[in-house]
């Protein structure tokens, strides 16, 4: 294949076109999230805010980018038979540095989010991309590919968040946008910005706030993503 | 016994891991194209976490606890031996599939060993430290957790069984149509929501 | 390898665990700002961490009391099992779960120039686990000046609304917790909306088991403060 040949020839820590095709593929052609369905999961819990989705985004760029670069240095020191549990405890670790920071930094993000920061370990997004990339190449592009497909990943998680926040709540990172009067039986709090009042009529959509939301969110995405790019339509 | 029947139930249905919180969607996506597939996958599932869970209970209250043995607070590691268990309790449900049942296994295919790495094991261990079980009761919520996500595997396989003879548009066909089917039985099962099984 | 995660784990851990415990405190202290945010006029979940130590030092005495309605020493908080001896160290949950005679109340008095509130905190169960929540008393120990409630697993856009709707929560202020015929009430939360306004309040729409865990909560939870807030009356 074009891609293992290229990989040949990796020490060259250059910035060329297939370099940039590492960052480029997964947010369209090869997104982790719509095309390769991996990391579902933690796409539902955490996008009820924009705030905690960028969070997460962030965490699991910087999980997914440093395990392919560690796993990559040491790709041909693993024995076969333990590969999996090495591959599980790089990331754990990482997992876990990434918890106890937030914890110390971003204390409300990190109440919010709970459990679903530890099941970045089980992101199916990490550990897919060590064993499909990470253990072939070297370290320079597993970090590309790993930063390619956590951006991949946060992108679709920011757009869900957003959906699902501005519809749900009328707000986007806290800040009431849209939406109406005090009335918390309709769940809206007034919004003024120039004296109007902002889409007045509109009221929270509680739908969207509920977990389920996510699925359908993620469904239309798909839907329109594959509408737009036909060359993914499932013909099985 | 009431109390575990009552927890069985709770994660079976009430707060089923796969329609409710909605882990494991991963595999639980993609192997859902045949209920055999799903149906074997699903035991494993059962299988696993009935194990699972109660070997991560006795880490976490015996060693890494305040009161366990080395009597100071090691949580930071609980991440970590969790995830180290599941493996080798996965790698041992991989042997023993191979050993009784190698259709089963070989129908399966990478999907076994990717049980490790399904939200709804190490989820559920993260859940039942979280609600803070002791350990008859971490048993019966693995078991429950277990059957619920079996059922909503199987039941999702069966529905895209027949949906592939429906006229669905082609963009939306196959991975969209699963996602928006998940949401609607997602959306079923919070009727459920508030049942307390020891009212019966 | 895994001797060397777990070092460098362990050399996080212990490094960070002054930040956490601090980041902990000042979440608490936050919740029971919050209860009384109206009525200053802030916002307790952006004050930057000294203000909020600030506050806490220059206006609010913390006391202990056991369910009798006498007043605890820092010791015997300690002995209780709480480090620091102080009504912030008291966990409200934990205590939930010893026998109601043996339980500690934790009071915050807050004074600062013309406001002086009593801050209490009670704890209950929702729909999939436990709720709790301050509630801040004017100076009569009759009418709530504020509310502030949290929970463990409520489902965010029905149950957590308890905590996320600013608006339902404003409803609390100014309810009385006894009724018009002197009796103790606690504030009901009346699904369909309040009958009798003195002392109750609107339910949330698809949030009955957790409203009712509220109500419960308030009623069972402050009437554990009686016999301390007769004492506070009297004197």
């Amino acid at each position: 294949m074009a891609q293992a040949q290229v990989a040949a020839k990796q020490s060259s820590i250059g910035f060329g076109k297939a370099e940039r095709k590492l960052l480029t593929d997964p947010l369209d052609s090869n997104n982790p999230v719509t095309v390769q369905v991996l990391g579902i999961c933690s796409a539902l819990a955490v996008t009820t805010g924009m705030k905690n989705a960028l969070v997460m985004a962030i965490a699991v760029v910087f999980v997914t980018m440093f395990s392919n670069i560690i796993t990559s240095a040491l790709r041909n020191s693993i024995p076969k038979a333990v590969r999996m549990i090495v591959q599980l405890i790089i990331i754990a670790t990482l997992v876990t540095i990434v918890e106890l920071t937030l914890k110390a930094v971003a204390f409300d993000s990190y109440k919010q989010l709970s459990v679903f920061i530890g099941l970045i370990i089980t992101n199916c997004i990490v550990m897919g991309r060590l064993e499909a990339f990470a253990m072939a190449n070297g370290p320079y592009r597993s970090m590309l590919d790993g930063i390619g497909n956590g951006i991949g990943y946060g992108i679709i998680l920011i757009m869900v968040a957003f959906v699902r926040e501005l519809f749900g709540k009328g707000e986007l990172f806290g800040a009431k946008l849209i939406g109406a009067t005090d009335d918390y039986l309709l769940n809206t709090q007034s919004f003024e910005l120039f004296d109007i009042h902002w889409l007045s009529w509109y009221a929270n959509n509680n739908l969207m706030v509920l977990f389920p939301s996510a699925m359908f969110v993620i469904g239309a995405i798909i839907w329109a993503h594959r509408a737009w790019n036909p060359s993914l339509v499932d013909v099985s | 016994m009431g109390e575990l029947l009552n927890i069985f139930i709770k994660s079976a249905f009430i707060e089923n891991l796969a329609l409710s919180y909605f882990l494991g969607m991963c595999s639980y996506l993609a192997v859902s194209k045949t209920v055999k597939t799903a149906f074997g996958l699903g035991l494993a599932v059962i299988f696993v976490l009935g194990i699972t869970m109660p070997i991560n209970w006795v880490i976490n209250n015996f060693l890494l606890s305040e009161t366990g043995i080395f009597s100071t607070d090691l949580t930071f590691l609980r991440l970590i031996l969790f995830i180290a268990v599941i493996a080798s309790m996965v790698q041992l449900v991989e042997m023993v599939v191979e050993k009784f049942s190698p259709s089963l296994y070989n129908s399966l295919g990478i999907f076994l060993p990717l049980i490790t790495v399904n939200c709804a094991i190490l989820g559920g261990s993260l859940f039942m430290v979280s609600k803070e079980y002791n350990f008859m009761e971490s048993v019966s919520f693995g078991l429950g957790g277990g059957f619920g996500w079996f059922l909503a595997i199987i039941a999702i396989a069966a529905i895209r069984e027949k949906i592939k003879y429906s006229q669905v548009p082609p963009a939306l066909r196959g991975l969209g149509m699963a996602f928006m089917l998940t949401g609607l039985m997602g959306l079923a099962f919070m009727s459920l929501m508030g049942i307390d099984p020891a009212a019966f | 390898m895994t001797s060397l995660v777990a070092l460098v784990l362990s050399l996080m851990y212990t490094g960070l665990k002054g930040t956490h415990e601090l980041n902990e405190a000042i979440y608490a202290k936050k919740a029971i700002l919050a209860a009384v945010q109206n009525k200053l006029g802030i916002d307790a979940g952006s004050l930057p961490v000294e203000k909020v130590q600030e506050i806490f030092d220059s206006s609010i005495k913390q006391e202990v009391y056991d369910m009798k309605g006498n007043l605890l020493t820092p010791e015997q908080v300690e002995a209780a099992g709480y480090k620091g001896g102080l009504a912030e160290n008291v966990d409200i949950n934990k205590e939930a779960k010893k026998p109601e005679s043996e339980r500690i109340l934790p009071l915050y008095k807050f004074k600062d120039g013309n406001n002086e509130f009593t801050i209490l905190s009670v704890q209950g169960k929702g729909l999939w686990d436990v709720i709790w929540g301050n509630i801040a008393l004017e100076k009569d120990l009759k009418t709530i000046a504020g509310v502030d409630f949290d929970h463990k697993a409520e489902t965010p856009g029905l149950g957590a609304e308890i905590k996320d709707n600013k608006v339902w929560k404003n409803q609390f202020i100014g309810k009385s917790i006894y009724d018009k015929a002197g009796n103790f009430t606690g504030v009901a939360v009346i699904k369909g909306g309040a009958k009798e306004p003195t002392w109750q309040v609107d339910g949330i729409s698809g949030a009955t088991i957790t409203a009712d865990g509220v109500g419960e909560m308030l009623k069972r939870g402050l009437n554990y403060y009686g016999p301390v807030l007769d004492k506070m009356e009297k004197s």
